[in-house]
This record gives C-alpha cells, structure tokens and sequence, in this order.
C-alpha cells in the first residue's frame, strides 16, 4: 500500500465519522450510506473495505463497545461490496438511491437479528418493531439524499481523483 | 415535472402510507377507561416474588410504571427506540453477567416493549430477572 493510500484512507475515514456526526441531532438521516456508496464508486471496493473498519473501529472509541456495533462490521462492508457489484452492471443514481432506500428500510431489522443472538428473540423482535419508524425515516431520507447528492458528489470526488491521486 | 422530484414525492407518498399503516396496524391500542392490573416482579437473586395489583386509567406498561417508579422500585434506561425497564424492586440488571428483565403478559412472553404494552382489566405483567 502506498503513503497516498494510507492518507485517502484516514481521509474518507475521518469524514464519514464527521459527516455522521454532523447529522446526528437528526434521529435515522445520515450521509454515510451516501459517502460509503460515492467513496466505492470513485476509489473502489478494496479502500472504502479498509475505510469502513476505520469507521467502525473509531465508533467504539466514541460510544464504547455495545453489540450493535458488530453489525457494523458486517453492514458496511455488505453495503460497499454491493455498491461495487451493482456500479459494474448500473450508472444510474436511481440504481444506488433505490439500493440506499431498501438498505435504510432492512437497517432495523439487521441489528434485530443481531441483538437476537445476544439478548433473545422477543428482544429482538422488540428492538425492530420499535423502530420501524425509524427506519422508514432511514430508507426514505437515504433515498432522497442518494438521489440528489450521488452524482454531484461522484463527480466531484472523480475530479479530485484526477487532480490530487492519480498524479 | 423532473423525474428527480416525482421519484422523491412518491417515495415520500410510500412512506406516510407506511406510517399510517405502522400506527393503524401494528402499534397496540390502549384501551380507556379505568381497569384492575397486576405487577408482578420475579428476582430470584434477592429471593423476591412480589406482586402488586392497581385501579388505573393508563392505556399502557410504561405510564403506569412511570406512575409507580418509586413504589416498584423501577429503573430504565433509554434507547433510541424508546424506554427499557432495567431495575425492578431497586435491583438494577448487572449487563455484565447477561441480566435482564423478561416481560410476560399473562404468562405469555410480551412481543413488544413496555411503551406499546397495552394495559388491559385483569391482566397480569410479570418481570422475570433472567440471564440471556
């Protein structure tokens, strides 16, 4: 790995964490499916793997360790894996923003198969029922950013490849 | 009209219906009016099998253990996905060693958390101290 992979990675890292926590007064609307999926898009699926560990690891250090963050290290990734999948076969932005839709609206119902393991299935029935709105909020806010912001921001990323990376 | 904000204006369409669907459907109704519920609290690490049985006009669990907070001795901690009961009786769950309170409703194992719970006449809610 080159020193210029080692900075873009903590760079993508540190700002998917700033860009959630920017958005964190808003309960279930964020940016980092946005930024994971443009960041898969422009730089590839084997950095943005790396950035999304970073992310989650860095997660821990600020909200300490809980269950949930496990699903992290397997969303993410599925997320990134299946961004590189469909980019190959799709250019659309209603491709990706329909992708960012059902993976806000299956979010809850990940971590309830995950939180079943640790505290029971009632519990995790519990835990998706609970937030079904939420992830309503999620699927559909992750639908309107993707769609609005996924071209816009690919491009700019692109020209930024172009002009600082790829020297 | 641009294709962009017909997409958005339909997703958002989708999720109102859902919305409504969500409260319509799957959120339990409270019931009004006055009724005659027990609590029921099991910790058998303190040897405690207490039950306690009220007249309220509280629709759900969570009101009425918000009423009783000091009397039931109940703690609760909150998630993003609303209130979860940890302490009963001034016992507070030791995460550490898996322990939780497990909610019945008579007797059968509740499906939802203490804030959609129902409170129906005659009903009994036990909390159960267990380990997962």
């Amino acid at each position: 790995m080159k020193v210029r992979d080692v900075v873009l990675i903590g760079i993508l890292s540190a700002s998917i964490t700033a860009g959630k926590l920017a958005l964190s007064f808003i309960p279930n609307v964020e940016i980092v499916t946005l930024l994971f999926m443009a960041y898969t898009a422009v730089f590839g699926y084997r950095k943005i793997l790396l950035v999304s560990l970073i992310f989650t690891t860095t997660e821990i250090f600020i909200y300490g360790f809980a269950t949930w963050l496990l699903g992290y290290y397997i969303l993410w990734p599925l997320l990134i894996l299946i961004t590189e999948a469909m980019g190959k076969r799709f250019k659309s932005e209603y491709i990706y923003a329909a992708i960012g839709a059902v993976f806000g609206y299956a979010f809850g119902l990940f971590f309830a198969v995950v939180e079943s393991f640790f505290y029971g299935i009632a519990y995790g029935w519990v835990y998706w029922v609970r937030g079904l709105l939420f992830d309503l909020i999620h699927g559909t806010s992750n639908f309107i950013i993707i769609l609005l912001l996924f071209n816009p921001l690919k491009n700019l990323l692109g020209k930024l490849k172009r002009n600082y990376y790829t020297i | 009209m641009n294709r962009k904000i017909i997409a958005i204006l339909i997703v958002l369409a989708l999720a109102v219906a859902g919305t409504f669907g969500y409260k319509k459907f799957i959120v339990p109704k409270g019931v009004e009016g006055e009724k005659e519920v027990t609590i029921q609290v099991i910790n058998s690490n303190e040897n405690v099998d207490e039950s306690f049985t009220y007249n309220t006009d509280h629709e759900y669990l969570i009101e009425l253990l918000e009423e009783k907070q000091e009397e039931l001795g109940v703690s609760f901690q909150e998630y993003d996905f609303g209130k979860m009961v940890t302490g009963m009786m001034d016992y507070v769950v030791d995460e550490g060693n898996n322990e939780y309170f497990h909610i019945y409703v008579n007797g059968e194992d509740a499906t939802t958390g203490p804030g959609e719970i129902p409170l129906n006449d005659k009903d009994t809610y036990t909390f159960e101290l267990k380990t997962y």
